[in-house]
């Protein structure tokens, strides 16, 4: 048994509608979730697994695979960094980027002495997620008008909102300031090694927008949600 | 005039209980029944078939013959089905010859559902004091049988066939939250009967899909056949058992069919999320679409060939990781006075 939907709760009519039923569910790709046996899931998860048996589940989406290889965060990105739906482009710009990352790192690791080999990073994957998290800002601004006049308030960010921006931080980084004649691969791997080790560009727009929300602390009653 | 008939009774938008005397009298019904009846036997001795084994599929693929029709519309073609079924049901006059209605409720407007709602919070005060009692008497806890995922409510549309009334979304809700109140208490079986009547039974698990059985070529080697569409392409995949693991599409290997990666991602998904990369060959032919699309169409055609070598639970896994439904998506048609399917011609202001 479920109640109706929230959304039919409102009593609001959708403009944004998808060619799937509304009871059709989100497809799970990952293969470890279901070689767990049916003991060791909890009583949440076995209620979980009923209820799924009885609902029909939506197509899985060509960008999404069981694979090893297949990350979220990295169609995300490729998604946002693909310009006029050239995806052929941004999938073999980003297995660039990785590549030069892991040749950048092996360089580091082979000069480097015994004792500081262990500390260094190899896996470009760890470094993509790492440097993404550093560059996520906490606090954001949003503009609220009160009594004629726009303020900037200080605003807690969803998760969602925060990986967004990002994201976007890197690409328009990488887009702009660089050398003419240096390709994007190149500059994005530069930007991600500086961004694990919190340095660079993107760490200072991050902390540029944290010091302006504590400047504008002040008004941070203003919020109302 | 025009009457409506072969609806439900939801269609009707006017409010029938109010209006003048019933357009379908019960003597009017009974005298339709009894021709549909003498007219199913006549049509069963026409076509030769005997008439007391004659069903509503057969007086259907009867008329189908005897008036072939070029219509679209399978609504408009000429039917013979059972007046219940094309009559809608209307309900009776409320009220006597005095002119005073009948049920304690009418002057509401919505007796029947403010009559279900009474009835609904009764049980529930009754189920309350049973839980008194029993708490009071300190007996052990009621079995608690808990098939949640099994059933679901009726719909808006089947309670308002139910009712005979229309219902607004407000009320449907409320009815809905109420019966749920009801249910989470410790019901006793009086309680369950009633809550049975408001509720359908859901085919246990959606495995409407069909598991055909392997079939054994030549060889002797088993292999099975699906087919599967994306867009516009149409795919076919013959999956063949103690395979390498090589993949043929249209006569061609797939590394030079499909040279993205992601597209031979797709068409290795099947295989990989059942662990059987190296164990089977591939075949398949497809046509129409783009790169992508075909690509799809060959990973539904091999997930639907695939389930004949798994196990049903493996089957159920891959229904839950959306490997085998069709996509529905398709481009989206163009409307006029818009440039594309949602882009507007460029505002002007002058």
């Amino acid at each position: 048994y479920s109640s109706p939907s929230p959304l039919a709760l409102c009593r609001l009519t959708q403009v944004r509608w998808s060619r799937y039923n509304p009871s059709f569910l989100e497809p799970e790709v990952n293969k470890e979730l279901y070689q767990k046996p049916w003991e060791e899931l909890s009583e949440e998860e076995k209620e979980k697994v009923e209820l799924k048996a009885v609902q029909p589940i939506k197509a899985a989406p060509p960008s999404v695979s069981s694979s090893v290889f297949s990350d979220p965060m990295i169609s995300k990105f490729t998604n946002m960094m693909m310009k006029n739906g050239n995806k052929v482009l941004a999938r073999s710009l980003m297995a660039q980027t990785l590549e030069a990352i892991k040749r950048k790192q092996l360089e580091k690791y082979h000069k480097a002495p015994e004792d500081e080999k262990e500390a260094i990073e190899c896996n470009p994957y760890v470094i993509f997620h790492q440097a993404l998290k550093n560059c996520q800002p906490i606090i954001g601004l949003s503009n609220i008008t009160k009594g004629g006049k726009t303020y900037q308030v200080p605003v807690p960010l969803k998760d969602n909102r925060k990986r967004f921006l990002a994201m976007k931080w890197l690409i328009t980084e990488c887009r702009e300031n660089k050398h003419r004649r240096m390709l994007m691969p190149e500059k994005l791997s530069q930007e991600l090694l500086q961004a694990f080790n919190n340095e660079g560009p993107i760490i200072k727009k991050k902390h540029v927008l944290h010091k302006m929300a504590e400047a504008n602390r002040a008004y941070a009653h203003f919020r109302w949600w | 005039t025009l009457r409506l008939i072969y609806t439900t009774t939801a269609v009707q938008r006017k409010n029938v209980g109010a209006s003048g005397p019933e357009k379908y009298t019960e003597a009017f019904i009974k005298k339709q029944i009894e021709e549909f009846n003498l007219g199913k036997r006549h049509l069963a001795n026409m076509m030769g078939e005997d008439p007391e084994t004659f069903t509503q599929e057969d007086i259907d693929k009867a008329i189908a013959y005897l008036f072939p029709s070029g219509l679209f519309d399978k609504r408009a073609r000429p039917m013979m089905k059972h007046p219940t079924e094309i009559f809608p049901e209307q309900r009776k006059i409320q009220w006597g010859e005095d002119g005073r209605p009948f049920h304690f409720l009418f002057y509401t407007g919505k007796q029947s559902y403010y009559s279900l709602m009474h009835e609904t919070y009764e049980k529930l005060l009754n189920a309350q004091k049973y839980q008194d009692q029993v708490t009071a008497q300190d007996l052990p806890p009621q079995k608690e049988k808990k098939n949640l995922a099994g059933s679901r409510w009726l719909t808006k549309i089947e309670l308002e066939e139910m009712l005979l009334e229309k219902l607004s979304d407000n009320d449907y809700l409320r009815f809905i939250l109420l019966l749920q109140k009801l249910m989470t208490l410790p019901c006793g079986d009086i309680e369950e009967k009633y809550i049975q009547k408001f509720s359908k039974e859901v085919p246990a698990q959606l495995q409407k899909v069909v598991i055909e059985p392997l079939k054994y070529d030549e060889r002797g080697v088993a292999f099975s056949t699906g087919e599967g569409t994306r867009k516009t392409a149409r795919a076919t995949a013959v999956v063949y058992d103690n395979g390498t693991g090589k993949v043929t599409v249209n006569g061609i290997d797939i590394l030079h069919y499909f040279p993205v990666l992601q597209d031979r991602e797709q068409l290795l998904f099947p295989f990989q999320f059942l662990d059987r990369i190296g164990k089977h060959d591939m075949v398949c032919t497809v046509s129409g679409g783009g790169r992508s699309a075909q690509a799809g169409a060959i990973r539904l055609a091999s997930a639907k060939a695939l389930k004949s070598f798994v196990t049903e639970k493996e089957v159920e896994f891959m229904r839950q990781a959306g490997l085998l439904t069709v996509d529905p998506r398709v481009k989206e048609r163009k409307k006029p006075g818009q440039e594309g399917a949602r882009r507007k011609f460029t505002w002007k202001k002058r």
